[in-house]
Formats: C-alpha cells, structure tokens, sequence
C-alpha cells in the first residue's frame, strides 16, 4: 500500500495542508524511486525548509505582527526509554491521544535511521547519574508526516528513588494559531530593533534588497562602497537599503558580510594550509588581527586555536 | 605547517598515480576522482546529504585540491535528500576552490534537487545542470 501512487499523493495532500496552517516543521519521508511523484515530495521538502528558513527572522514580507508560538515537544521518559509523561503539544504535534503515547517506547515513534542514534548514543549516556546531549532525531506523526529536530535530551536522577528519568525537549515554531487552543499569552518575536524604523517596501525593493544581498555573497573578498553609494549604484536610497535589509534579513548590511565571510575562513582554516594571513585577505579582511578578534567574537576562539 | 599537513594525510588513503597526476579517494558519502584538468565527485546512493556530511564531502574535496583551484562534475544521481543546512554550507564554505560546477542528473528527481538549489543560492562561479556527462565536460572545458 505505502507505495501506490494514491498513497503518496494523499501524503502529499497531508503535507501541503499543514504548511497552509503554517506548520513548515513537517516533512515527507524521501524514497527510493525516480519518478515524478518522488520529485513532487523532494521539492515539496525542499521548498517547505526554505520557507520555514525565511518565516523565522519574518522575510520576504512586512508582517511584523505576525502571531508567532513555540510548540514545545516535550516528554518524560524511564531509563528503558518508556513514555511516562506528555504534554499536550506533543500529542498535537504527533497527531496521537495521550493514551497511546504514554506507556510505548520512544523509538517506536522514530524512523529506523533515529531508532540506531537512540540506542547507540544513549547507552552511554544512562551510565552517568546525570548528562545532557542534544540528538538530532526523527519522529513519524500518525498522518506518516516525518518531524525531524534537533531534540535536547536529559539524564536525571528521580528525587523519590525510583531511579533514572529521562527528558526528551525540542521546539517548534509555528505560525498564527496551530491547534485549535486559542492564541498563546506570550506572543514570540524572532527579530529585535525593527519598531524603530519601519519602511515599507514594495515588491521591487525587496527585490533590489536581495540582489544586494546576492551581490555582497558573489564579492565577499572585496570591500564594501558605502552604504551611499551602494544605494545610488541600485537607484534607491540609503534608509531604504539599509532598514530594508535589516527588516528582511535580520541583521545589518555589516553584520551579514562579515559573518559569511568569517564562514568561508572558518572552513579555509579547517581545511587548508593557508596562512591565517592570507585567509584574512582572500575575505576581504584588511588586518590579521581585525579578522582574528571578529573571529573570536563569532565563534568564541581564535583562529589559531582553530587549527590547533 | 608541516605537522597540520601530515595530521591531515594521515586521516585517510589517497590513491596516487604520479605519473599521470590522478587520484581517487572515498569516504561514507561520495568518490572522488581528480586528474589534472577536474575533479569528479560521484555521490553515493540513497543517502541522506545532511551538515555533517556536508561537512565532510567538501572537506576530503579540499583535502584533495590542495589549495588548487579547478572545475568540478558533480554526479549526483543518485542523490535523493540534500537538507537545508547542507544546501545552505555547500553554496558558501563548500564553494571554495571551484572554478566552475556542472551537476549530472537523472530526471526527474535530481533535476528538482539542482533546479532547487540553483534557484535559491546565489552563484559565484558558472553553475549548471545536464543530463549527459558529455556536455557536462564540454561546459566545465569552456568556463573552468
């Protein structure tokens, strides 16, 4: 059955449905075959993250107010790995009851690739009285949606003596209302400091803003003209550009040309033998100890205790 | 400088022919074939390309360039998942030493994956997709 067309596109269906709610945290389970539904559910897949991808810093829109809420997935689990507790956002997520969560084993609601983590990394982890690590693991919801995540996991010691417990946590964001508990108190605001300076922006200039934002990727390794001249080169005007950026990306025109080419040294100096010198000026660094010090500040050591 | 590289040489087997100046290698996710005028990387079947492996295909990729910049064929047919984070790290840490790209496909599937990624990413160097390893190496000979 799992593999007849009807199926698959009713998976589909399910998949689309939940983005038209706003919840871009699912995804579809890839498969083997080359046809043209298995292209559907990779674009499908693919298109789902990059949206996901935008709507967390709020781009490509001027929707400030966006009613945003945190899903928490949140369980509790024995030393076996048995479910003892779930909170209701858990059930929604999974689309299950409570009742047929609590009492199953965790891995039962994982895909075989997750199963392998679970059992290799968790052995070592059961042998301490109290650890912490964060898995990156796969859960299957009962519509067969797959929902991969990062998932922070707890070893603690019950306080009445009954031994091990473990708690399982990750979060979700998702747009506007997502099940039907009413609006959250506490609405969630990704990006800071955009109240200030609000400036509408028309269709074009977001789509002047991204040429910019392609531009400054494709010449990482040259300098930067001013944000002037830069606004006249692309017929707009500086508080425009320069608000307009931060309003779509988050962060300030600097900011993001430093930061992508901190990336791309960071990888040089991982796996070259170049000096740190000559990294620095390949990406548009004017001093060694300039690009050191923004080095440290991103990535809390310095270059050379990168290569180390 | 001569401790990081030996670390590194150390870390796996490169196969080498002096003679003609060709090299293969292989790790979890890709095999990698570097002769004089590009580098060949097939990826494997049914993998999931996530960071982590991201991380690694370009990392055995520089390894093997060393710091020499060239055209890259990239067969990706039987690739069916690159995530985001993967997609978003081999755009910008993994494009480095490229000098031009060109991705085999197998429609329809791969040729979403690279349609996708093409369209999202901004491009530094002459990338393109094709169907026949033929025109694949004719374009890397005309932009490399």
């Amino acid at each position: 059955m799992p593999n007849t067309d009807d199926f698959r596109v009713k998976r589909i269906q399910k998949m689309l449905l939940e983005m038209a709610k706003g919840n871009f945290f699912y995804s579809l389970e890839p498969s083997e075959k080359n046809d043209n539904i298995a292209s559907l559910v990779v674009m499908l897949n693919m298109v789902n993250e990059e949206i996901a991808a935008a709507f967390i810093h709020q781009g490509f829109a001027n929707a400030h107010n966006t009613p945003q809420c945190i899903i928490q997935l949140s369980l509790i689990l024995d030393a076996q790995g048995q479910i003892e507790l779930v909170t209701n956002g858990t059930c929604s997520l999974l689309s299950c009851m409570p009742k047929d969560l609590i009492g199953k084993h965790i891995t039962e609601l994982m895909t075989e690739n997750s199963q392998r983590t679970w059992s290799k990394k968790m052995v070592k982890h059961l042998k301490r009285d109290r650890s912490e690590t964060v898995l990156f693991l796969e859960f299957i919801t009962n519509d067969g949606l797959f929902l991969a995540k990062d998932c922070q996991i707890s070893v603690y010691q019950a306080l009445d003596g009954s031994g091990q417990k473990i708690v399982l946590n990750s979060v979700f964001f998702s747009k506007g209302e997502p099940f039907e508990t009413g609006l959250p108190k506490n609405k969630l605001k990704v990006t800071k400091g955009i109240k200030e300076h609000k400036v509408t922006l028309t269709p074009e200039d977001i789509q002047m803003i991204r040429e910019v934002h392609d531009t400054i990727l494709n010449n990482l390794d040259k300098d930067l003209p001013s944000l002037k001249d830069l606004a006249l080169h692309m017929g707009t005007n500086e508080y425009k550009l320069k608000y307009g950026f931060k309003q779509i990306y988050g962060t300030t025109i600097f900011r993001f040309l430093t930061q992508e080419r901190l990336r791309k040294s960071k990888t040089l100096i991982q796996h070259s033998n170049l000096s740190l010198k000559e990294i620095a000026h390949m990406n548009g660094f004017k001093s060694a100890a300039h690009f050191s010090r923004a080095f440290r500040d991103k990535y809390g050591k310095t270059p050379t205790d990168l290569r180390r | 400088m001569l401790r990081y590289q030996k670390k590194y040489f150390c870390k796996f087997r490169v196969f080498t022919s002096f003679r003609h100046m060709r090299r293969s290698h292989e790790n979890k996710y890709a095999v990698y074939l570097m002769t004089e005028a590009l580098m060949h990387i097939i990826y494997k079947k049914d993998l999931c390309i996530d960071l982590r492996a991201a991380q690694l295909i370009v990392q055995d990729r520089m390894m093997l360039q060393n710091a020499r910049e060239m055209p890259v064929l990239c067969d990706i047919r039987e690739v069916r998942r690159v995530n985001k984070p993967a997609r978003d790290y081999l755009a910008l840490e993994g494009s480095q030493w490229i000098t031009a790209l060109a991705f085999l496909i197998d429609p329809p599937v791969t040729d979403v994956i690279s349609s996708i990624y093409l369209g999202t990413h901004a491009q530094t160097i002459p990338t393109r997709s094709f169907t026949k390893k033929s025109e694949a190496l004719a374009f890397l000979k005309k932009h490399g």
